[in-house]
């Protein structure tokens, strides 16, 4: 099997980096996340051996603002101009399993059902994904209940923490054989073993809830739920599978461009209607969409859970709430007592 | 088949605004034309697209496409895109991507009697239905139109309304006002209580009703009152979109978007949904 020492992982980045911008999870000042790999950030403490940084590369495919189109106007005269597609080639190294979910639940929503989305898609189409299996969950960490296998992370490489032996290098996609052949001066042929993997610390049982909230949407459990949450947002501007953005435009005189941006289905602007409607007046129903959407709503569309367990919400939320929690409650629910 | 321009869904092109009609004292109608000239893209009744200004994009129903030479929207004056789009003038170019939703069931409609069921701007979206109707008049059966709005100036498209639709064959136009007004002979009170009032018989017809939340919701529970089936009961909803296909999120009825799974839905497909709309 191809291994990659330990001492030669920085040497392999910069290698990468000559082709492509690498993203790698590092330390800031005040939190960790995915990188750019290089001078101005690589002097910061690689994060390997982390588990999910507290920031996700959702950002690298769908960036937290991206220009779309420039547009220019002048008396009655309205032109579009350049439109800003980014084919250029990213690598991300050391996804986690719940993160690289969080990148399928991408996929399915600006490639799949109808329309493909050409912003998302120039940067799918131009990254690989290098991932790095868990084998010891964190106490917030819940990915199997949501259906996420932590060891076989949905990339096209995965890196295998071997100990001092080093990484195992196990490639799994025609997009990782490529970067594999390209690096290949620093991999090594060696026979190593995968640790065993531990047991979660978190116990959550997802099992069925997806089928149960379909009968749940007028149960008084999201009035008693939503009570703490404040809708500030962080929840859903943390998550790496939350997707739905605003599009907005920036104009000085006459020329400006039109640019998207993560929104949040917490702030009642998200659906409030130029006539003065708005479908989800309080915190409440935004509290139940968001829960919904995670829990039931997705699944329905796409066959699986919008939520990746990767547990950051959970460490966000100002006023503890609890998607774990959540669940269990949802469980604990008396379903044969007719509302 | 169109301009579509499917490569990249969410940027638009550009049209030329040919004429503008004012319907009512806030509702404008903009015909919408590729520059130079030519269809922007096929419409089906009941379809929408996105129209831009700078300042940002909202989504339309078409309310018409004549033949293959424009578009027609028509417009109430609400909002921030809206009051920019009441002050342009003929000549203006304005930002269109489209076609956007599912349209009426034009094709499953057909050899049924048609009753359309509208409130306000509501007319709007089922003008492109009740028109195609017309067009391909054999196709259909009775029609029938019940329009309300809050007072007489609030009538759309009046011209159609009073004249040209009550002249058309085996069709019958009901009009009706909120409130009393001393140059007003017609009916006066709301929509769902009028169709009580004239209750259709639900017996081959399909309903289609759109308008404000409010009336929608009644006027679907008088047609049930009536007698009227849920598959016979459609009508068409709407929620602030930003994308138009489905992925931005905010239109989500449950696990539907009305930009993309809808807006059209029957009663049967929409007691499946949340009671969200």
């Amino acid at each position: 099997m191809k291994v990659l020492s330990k001492d030669k992982v920085t040497a392999l980045l910069d290698k990468i980096a000559q082709q492509a911008a690498v993203f790698v999870p590092m330390a800031n000042e005040n939190g960790s996340g995915f990188y750019p790999w290089n001078d101005e950030h690589k002097t910061r403490p690689l994060l390997l051996n982390a588990l999910n940084v507290y920031t996700s590369p959702k950002y690298v495919l769908f960036p937290q603002t991206e220009r779309m189109y420039d547009l220019k106007q002048q008396g009655q005269d309205l032109s579009i101009g350049q439109t800003h597609e980014d084919g250029s080639k990213r690598v991300i190294f050391g996804v986690r399993a719940c993160d690289a979910r969080a990148i399928r639940c991408l996929d399915d929503v600006f490639l799949t059902r109808g329309f493909v989305d050409s912003f998302y898609q120039a940067r799918r189409d131009n990254v690989t994904l290098i991932g790095n299996a868990c084998y010891a969950p964190g106490v917030n960490c819940f990915c199997e209940a949501m259906g996420v296998a932590m060891t076989e992370p949905e990339t096209d490489i995965i890196l295998r923490d071997a100990g001092d032996e080093g990484y195992i290098w196990e490639v799994k996609t025609e997009p990782g054989e490529k970067l594999t052949q390209a690096v290949a001066e620093f991999l090594s042929d060696k026979e190593l073993k995968a640790p065993e993997a531990k047991a979660f610390q978190t116990q959550v049982d997802y099992a069925g809830v997806a089928e149960k909230l379909k009968g749940m949407f007028d149960d008084p459990i999201w009035e008693r739920m939503s009570q703490p949450c404040v809708n500030c947002g962080a929840c859903t501007y943390i998550c790496p599978s939350c997707h739905c953005f605003d599009i907005q435009v920036k104009m000085w005189g006459d020329q400006g461009y039109r640019f998207r941006c993560w929104d949040s289905c917490m702030y009642a602007e998200y659906t409030a209607e130029a006539g003065g409607g708005n479908p989800r007046p309080t915190g409440v129903e935004r509290f139940r969409n968001r829960f919904l959407h995670k829990l039931q709503f997705f699944n329905e569309r796409y066959g699986y859970a919008l939520c990746t367990g990767c547990g950051r919400c959970t460490i966000v939320c100002p006023t503890g709430v609890r998607i774990t929690d959540i669940i269990k409650e949802i469980k604990e629910v008396d379903s044969s007592v007719e509302l | 088949m169109s301009n579509c321009n499917c490569e990249q869904p969410l940027v638009p092109h550009i049209v030329e605004v040919i004429n503008i009609v004012e319907e009512t004292p806030d509702v404008k109608s903009f015909y919408v034309r590729n520059v130079g000239g030519g269809l922007p893209y096929q419409v089906m009744p009941g379809q929408c697209s996105m129209l831009s200004l700078p300042v940002g994009e909202g989504m339309f129903s078409c309310t018409w496409q004549e033949g293959q030479e424009y578009q027609q929207y028509a417009i109430k004056r609400v909002g921030l895109l809206t009051e920019e789009l009441h002050r342009i003038e003929v000549g203006q170019k304005l930002g269109l991507r489209g076609p956007y939703g599912n349209g009426f069931p034009v094709e499953a409609s057909k050899g049924k009697d048609m009753l359309f069921i509208a409130g306000g701007i509501g007319l709007a979206p089922l003008r492109s239905f009740i028109k195609y109707c017309f067009k391909n008049r054999a196709d259909y059966g009775k029609i029938t139109i019940i329009y309300g709005s809050r007072s007489y100036n609030d009538l759309c498209f009046k011209n159609e309304l009073f004249e040209e639709w009550p002249k058309e064959p085996d069709t019958e136009v009901y009009i009706t006002i909120d409130n009393p007004e001393e140059a007003w002979n017609g009916h006066v009170g709301f929509v769902p209580a009028y169709v009580e009032e004239l209750a259709p018989d639900p017996a081959g017809k399909v309903s289609v009703t759109c308008g404000p939340p409010i009336m929608i919701k009644f006027a679907l529970q008088s047609l049930q009152k009536l007698g009227f089936k849920d598959e016979q009961i459609i009508t068409t909803l709407e929620m602030r979109m930003k994308c138009g296909i489905g992925k931005c999120g905010r239109c989500n009825i449950g696990s539907q978007y009305i930009c993309l799974d809808g807006p059209v839905f029957d009663l049967t497909q929409l007691k499946q949904l949340p009671q969200e709309w």
